[in-house]
């Protein structure tokens, strides 16, 4: 069933963009663009808030290093926001539960004016990625950077591949001793200190991989806006909707927020192309049914979509087999 | 030497009215321990309040302070009894999805119904002082400010009474100490709750009603000051009323004396970079009981 259902998922993400493509219409690439890179957001988030259990509110500030160091190339790039997140975090660590949660929140508050007015990284004017063309798709794939009427098509395949990448990493993640390590500081954070997990030193870890991810994202949305202005890559809803995505589809869990990601972030697409240019257009109405998801996932099942009983639903019942004979 | 002194002043002023934000959330977050990350949301509705009841009625935003505050203490307690109940048992995680949910529902709720205009209360009391200023010591008081920040005062010194002195405020602290002790002394807790709930959006309401005095109303407002209300409450020390006060006029003090010196853009940056650094040194708050 599983394996199934991963099989529909694998083909489905591949073939979605071709068709929009001989059709000639981007619009529905961007919004699969989006998808992807929300639920790669939220797969980061999964580590920190999910595995780690620590709010983390302020991973934003690690998509707008990225964004803003996206010149520098994805590898220097998400260097950059490791070490940041690293020295930020480490004294943070200090602090538990409510009090963590604010501290993340106050690095992102302080972010804020540090990129609006810092000139190096284009503070108020923003920075511009100068479009090269490129002679060959590889070339093209390599640099992230594609024109022209394939732009939206590249882009697609560009973010299933970082998204298939932070998959594969979390999948390895999750089962390796990292994982175990930042489940059981999550359960009990003295238990796991007494039998020798250094809290702080995984805690800072786990956020940094939160932050890797972020800044891979931040790359990719950079050289796709082809400018990053500070206010727009530390935007609140860079760190909402992942948060939210995962929430929806089961916190902790390794595909929560990819199937989050797949059920939030087409509503704002879906509700501005229903409500067009009507009197309600551009009211927020995508955000109240968000607003309702979340509060009904809150209230009757706030560990997720995916821990609902789907296999027991789905699975054909078998005829009883006669108890065997003694 | 008088700017700062000026700035100090001004800088109290607004730790009063931030004091007044923040004290709702000390109530449900600090001392029942409860998050409610629409607290902000539950300030707009206070200040779009005002501003109908102003621009529909006529009525001067200090009057609707009865009005509102009796409204959302009902909605508060709604908001516990159909939602917060039901996750308050579960991870602490829940709670703050709950209330981010609640946040968007009710904050696009406003846009969908008002749009995101900019609205200004025109014709108040308050906003008919403007003008008016006490010069004492080369010191200028804004007058309208000044009876804000003694009203704020006044809310301040009667809920300090009523959680520290009454049979009922003990109560309540007894509720968030141990539920079940409570219980055994017949203190029923979901009442507790559902009155603290009641009061956190009662009291958020009275300080909508008269920030509307001072600032545009419009659906997102809410965000600014509850970022600060967090920090504040946190800076006390969770659970302590005075600790709240004081926390808000430092924030307040350190707003205004950061624009002084500093591009405008930073005064925020300022207080959560001193938040930060306090957090280092008494991971607890200020005035933290632990």
């Amino acid at each position: 069933m599983g394996r199934l259902a991963l099989a529909v998922g694998v083909v489905a993400a591949i073939v979605y963009p071709i068709p929009l493509q001989l059709q000639g219409t981007t619009y529905y690439q961007t919004v699969g663009f989006l998808v992807l890179i929300n639920a790669m957001l939220g797969l980061g988030w999964n580590v920190i808030g999910g595995w780690a259990g620590q709010f983390d509110f302020g991973p934003q500030v690690f998509f707008g290093v990225g964004a803003s160091t996206a010149w520098l190339g994805l590898p220097a790039a998400v260097a950059v926001a490791v070490v940041v997140c690293a020295l930020l975090t480490y004294p943070l660590t200090r602090l538990r539960g409510h009090y963590f949660a604010i501290a993340t929140v106050a690095i992102w508050m302080i972010a804020q004016p540090i990129g609006a007015t810092w000139e190096f990284i284009g503070g108020s004017q923003g920075l511009f990625i100068p479009v090269k063309a490129r002679a060959s798709v590889a070339a093209s794939a390599l640099s992230l950077q594609f024109s022209g009427p394939t732009k939206a098509l590249g882009y697609y395949y560009s973010a299933l591949a970082l998204f298939a990448l932070t998959l594969a990493l979390m999948a390895l993640v999750e089962r390796s001793k990292l994982g175990y390590y930042f489940r059981a500081i999550r359960d009990d954070q003295e238990a796991a200190e007494g039998i020798g997990i250094d809290s702080r030193l995984y805690k800072v870890l786990a956020r940094s991989i939160t932050a890797a991810v972020f800044a891979a994202a931040g790359v990719l949305y950079a050289f796709w806006a082809l400018s990053v202005f500070p206010e727009q890559v530390l935007e609140l809803n860079w760190s909402t909707l992942p948060i939210m995505a995962t929430v929806v589809g089961g916190i902790g869990r390794l595909w929560g927020p990819v199937l989050g990601a797949v059920i939030l972030i087409p509503i704002a697409q879906i509700m501005s192309t229903t409500l067009g240019t009507g009197p309600l257009a551009g009211r927020g109405i995508d955000l109240i049914v968000y607003g309702l998801i979340i509060v009904l996932i809150a209230a009757f099942r706030p560990t997720g979509l995916l821990s609902l009983p789907w296999g027991r639903w789905f699975r054909r019942r078998r005829p009883a087999t006669p108890a065997p004979a003694p | 030497m008088t700017e700062l002194v000026q700035a100090i002043v001004n800088g109290l002023q607004m730790g009063f009215l931030y004091a007044l934000v923040a004290v709702g959330l000390t109530i449900i977050w600090g001392l029942m321990e409860m998050i409610n990350f629409a607290h902000g949301e539950f300030l707009m509705l206070g200040m779009f309040g005002a501003w109908g009841l102003s621009a529909g009625l006529g009525l001067d935003p200090l009057l609707a302070i009865v009005p509102l505050g009796l409204a959302m203490y009902g909605f508060g307690v709604l908001v516990y009894r159909c939602l917060m109940r039901r996750v308050q048992g579960g991870d602490p995680f829940t709670q703050i999805f709950a209330t981010i949910g609640l946040l968007f529902l009710l904050q696009n709720a406003v846009v969908a119904g008002f749009t995101s205009d900019y609205r200004f209360v025109g014709d108040s009391l308050l906003a008919r002082l403007s003008g008016a200023k006490l010069r004492l010591l080369g010191i200028t008081f804004g007058v309208p400010l000044l009876a804000a920040a003694g009203l704020a005062l006044l809310l301040f010194l009667a809920l300090y009474l009523l959680i520290e002195r009454t049979e009922f405020g003990l109560a309540l602290q007894a509720t968030s100490e141990d539920r079940d002790a409570a219980r055994l002394v017949g203190i029923r807790p979901q009442r507790m709750f559902a009155i603290a709930w009641g009061l956190g959006a009662a009291l958020v309401a009275i300080a909508g009603a008269i920030l509307v005095n001072f600032f545009a109303v419009y659906p997102q407002v809410g965000l600014q000051f509850t970022v600060l209300a967090y920090a504040i409450v946190a800076l006390g020390g969770f659970g302590s009323i005075l600790g709240t006060l004081l926390a808000a006029l430092v924030v307040g003090v350190i707003q205004s004396v950061t624009v002084v010196y500093l591009p405008p853009a930073f005064k925020d940056a300022f207080v959560f970079a001193s938040y930060l650094l306090i957090g280092l040194f008494r991971p607890h708050g200020l005035f933290g009981r632990f």
